[in-house]
């Protein structure tokens, strides 16, 4: 009867005053708060104990020189990374962005390039939770045999995919986290950190070091870097251990003072980022050496998981902490970047560059339904796929990670350049911030992609599997891409509606 | 009588359209409220931020609600209310005590699995905290609803031996009162219950009439009273005759504190069993009654 007038105006307001805010918990966010936020999206235990490995492989004991030169990109792309934030803060993906900026192509694989960054370090996550699962496990009953479960691959898969199945089960009834939880996640990991760092120098100092190497001041110059190869990689890893790092300067709204909290905590996130890191990096160095054998930080047996190794002979009956702090770490992780591919996979499929029901949400939890079962499948399938393709997949996998996220946040980066071009020169400060660094940033990442990509052809590199002479880091990093060329092209001829424009246009 | 709904954009959502446009007779006026969780910035969900979500959602749930509003059968007025909650549950209760509703309609799952009663987290949470009545109803419940054309045609009262049967019985007789319905009062003896044999139970059968009909009498009601006996609680239950269009109120464990509703052991068990829409009534809803 009366229904329809009235109601439709009281509809558009209530939806405004309920999604105007986009839901957010406005201005409750201090400096403390968003450095919380930076380290816990980082997850130094996690990212320490998979990249550290497999980037001593590539440089050696340069390795502080490589993590603070790794940063310099990330930096650079992160303030390009602000700046569209803030000109386009409904749409914050790679999807959208590099689609207004570049159109539809360049815009998909952008968006298939984060996606399958997420997938892969998913699947990493929750092998890296399953390991530790067991080595606690065994820590708890004291049966060294449990540890060793995890080599099983009939104990190993299985599992992994339960993890797996857990973070999407909780992304799909859209459980979030809390603050205490979050606190109390992230300083148990620098408590841990720490007290590893500690006793590794104490070791040293006692003479009882596996490899005592004393700490020099070279380990700090990138310059000393054999090759460029070598530098490229680990340039790619060390994007990896800083990846999150950017939530920090991206966070708006959320925070008391938009206009200093976000500057403040990137600061202080990178500053106490930067201090775990070292210190880590010089006490591994300095306790075990970049030997081959044994307890070597070089030996190819130790690369996949740096502390699964070292905790128990450094940390002696404390390594159950570390185990503890990695295992929580991780799956906390697992869990919260569950969403990311699943948001991703929605928008995609909201605006037709996938088929229409990705972009299906669940009226009962208000997430992504059909979008977080996939994203949860695929990283399952990746998982299995490299677990038995590969004799070392958590190292293929951080180093395929690389080079998936160099290219993501490369094609980002200059989707800022393009996007600003015009008005980026205006003021002095806009021709840094939205010409000069994200351009830098960009070219560096896409150098490194293309370096990374080229010597991983070779069979010899990553873990050293291949298929038929090709690196299995190249044909997973490549296969992965190209798998979203196919399926671009495929959604080209079936669903055309978002390649011609109609769905998301591109700026002019 | 305003009445307000926890909405979700499926069949459950439509069933608990169907039940609030019935309960709340011609001229209610519904609240179709659809909540969604806050998001908080500590979930610290990486990388990439929202990537569009909330436009995304916001979108959604403007198509949503148009299809809330097509649900809504003529003679009523309606609106949609979306709102970002920090509970599902404590959503709805604030927003009913906003607008002023007089009780929180939900549709509901097949209620059993496996034998056990099973409501969705949402309900389960109203049903123990909620201090407004809560009406349910379930896919068969709402089929016979249907076949009355979505009015209600009795209201049922569920009174158990114990004091607090007053607000109950209230309850039920202004949902009647505010139709023109015929009231029934129910009495469960079941032996399970009282422990007795059949020629006691005869007795206390004609006890448990003598209270309910001084009851009616104090309130200044009529109503069919009813004692339904059985072996057990399902026996009894089953005993019950019902119409398409009608609808059960049960009150309150003692468990409740006052005016709130906490859900029963014998409410929970009859809700596996009914075939009809049910409300639950917080303790001493309306009326004031010493505690037990």
């Amino acid at each position: 009867m009366s229904h329809e007038p009235a109601t439709d105006s009281t509809t558009t307001r209530s939806l405004e005053t309920g999604m105007g805010e986009k839901g957010l918990a406005k201005g409750t966010v201090g400096v403390l708060g968003a450095v919380v936020i930076g380290v816990s999206c980082i997850a130094p235990a996690y990212t320490l104990t998979a990249a550290l490995g497999p980037t001593v492989a590539e440089v050696g004991t340069q390795l502080p020189a490589i993590f603070l030169a790794g940063f310099l990109p990330m930096l650079l792309v992160a303030l390009g990374y602000r700046e569209l934030n803030s000109a386009m803060p409904d749409s914050g993906t790679s999807f959208t962005w590099a689609t207004r900026a570049f159109g539809p192509w360049i815009g998909w694989m952008g968006g298939w390039g984060l996606i399958a960054a997420t997938i892969i370090v998913l699947s990493n996550l929750a092998a890296v939770a399953v390991d530790f699962f067991y080595i606690l496990i065994a820590q708890l009953t004291g049966n060294a045999a449990i540890a060793e479960l995890t080599q099983n691959l009939w104990v190993n898969i299985p599992t992994t995919l339960v993890f797996i199945a857990a973070a999407c089960w909780i992304s799909y009834r859209g459980m979030q986290t809390t603050k205490a939880f979050q606190y109390g996640l992230v300083a148990f990991q620098l408590i841990v950190l720490a007290w590893f760092a500690v006793a590794a120098f104490s070791h040293v100092a006692n003479g009882t070091a596996f490899d005592a190497t004393p700490v020099s001041l070279d380990w700090f110059n990138p310059l000393a870097v054999p090759t460029f190869g070598a530098f490229a990689a680990g340039v790619s890893l060390s994007i990896f251990i800083f990846w999150g790092w950017d939530v920090t300067l991206t966070m708006n709204e959320e925070t008391k003072n938009p206009d200093k909290v976000p500057g403040r905590a990137a600061t202080l996130t990178i500053l106490i980022i930067m201090a775990i890191y070292m210190i880590i990096s010089l006490s591994v160095i300095s306790y075990a050496g970049i030997g081959e054998t044994g307890l070597g930080a070089g030996n190819p047996e130790n690369q996949e998981s740096i502390f699964a190794v070292l905790a128990g002979p450094v940390m002696g009956p404390f390594a159950i902490l570390m185990s503890l702090a990695i295992l929580s770490s991780s799956a906390a992780s697992l869990q919260s970047t569950m969403v990311s591919p699943a948001r991703t996979l929605l928008a995609m499929g909201f605006y037709k560059a996938l088929p229409e029901s990705f972009g299906k949400i669940s009226p009962r939890f208000m997430s992504p339904s059909t979008a977080t079962i996939t994203a949860g499948a695929a990283s399952a399938v990746f998982y299995v796929v490299t677990r038995l393709l590969s004799e070392n997949a958590l190292w293929d996998t951080i180093t395929a990670l690389g080079l998936m996220i160099c290219f993501y946040y490369g094609v980002t980066a200059l989707a800022c350049v393009w996007y600003f071009r015009r008005e980026a020169f205006a003021t002095a400060r806009g021709c840094f911030f939205k010409f000069l660094a994200p351009l830098v940033g960009g070219v560096i990442l896409l150098v490194m992609f293309a370096s990374t990509a080229r010597d991983s052809m070779s069979p010899d590199y990553g873990s050293g599997s291949n298929i038929g002479g090709l690196g299995m880091v190249f044909i997973l990093g490549m296969g992965v891409l190209l798998l979203g060329v196919g399926v671009m092209f495929y959604q080209r001829v079936r669903h055309p509606g978002f390649f011609k424009g109609e769905t998301l246009k591109r700026m002019s | 009588m305003r009445l307000l709904i926890g909405y979700t954009a499926d069949a459950r959502g439509a069933e608990a359209i169907a039940l609030a446009a019935a309960l709340g007779g011609p001229g209610a006026h519904l609240d179709i409220a659809i909540v969604l969780p806050e998001h908080t910035p500590f979930s610290a969900n990486y990388p990439g931020g929202d990537h569009g979500y909330s436009s995304i959602l916001a979108a959604r749930i403007d198509a949503w609600a148009g299809e809330a509003l097509a649900l809504v059968p003529e003679g009523h007025t309606a609106r949609v209310i979306a709102r970002a909650v920090t509970s599902p549950a404590a959503g709805l209760i604030e927003l009913a005590q906003e607008t002023g509703a007089r009780a929180i309609v939900l549709g509901g799952r097949k209620r059993h699995v496996a034998g056990f009663f099973a409501p969705g987290t949402v309900t389960s949470a109203l049903l123990h905290a909620s201090p407004l009545p809560v009406a349910m109803s379930a896919p068969g419940a709402v089929a016979a609803l249907h076949r009355a054309e979505g009015k209600l045609g009795r209201v049922t009262a569920f009174v158990g031996t114990r004091p607090g049967a007053r607000a109950v019985v209230q309850s039920a007789a202004d949902v009647a009162a505010a139709q023109g319905l015929e009231l029934r009062i129910i009495s469960l003896a079941a032996q399970d219950a009282s422990g007795q044999p059949a020629p006691e139970r005869d007795d206390s059968s004609a006890a448990m009439r003598a209270n309910i009909e001084a009851l009616l009498a104090d309130l200044d009601l009529g109503a069919e009273i009813s004692i339904a006996s059985g072996n057990n609680l399902d026996d009894a239950i089953g005993e019950i005759d019902w119409k398409d269009g009608e609808i059960a109120v049960v009150g309150s464990s003692r468990l409740a504190r006052k005016h709130r509703l906490f859900l029963g052991s014998t409410a929970q068990r009859m809700l596996r069993t009914l075939p009809v829409p049910l409300l639950v009534v917080p303790r001493n809803h309306h009326t004031q009654e010493p505690a037990s």
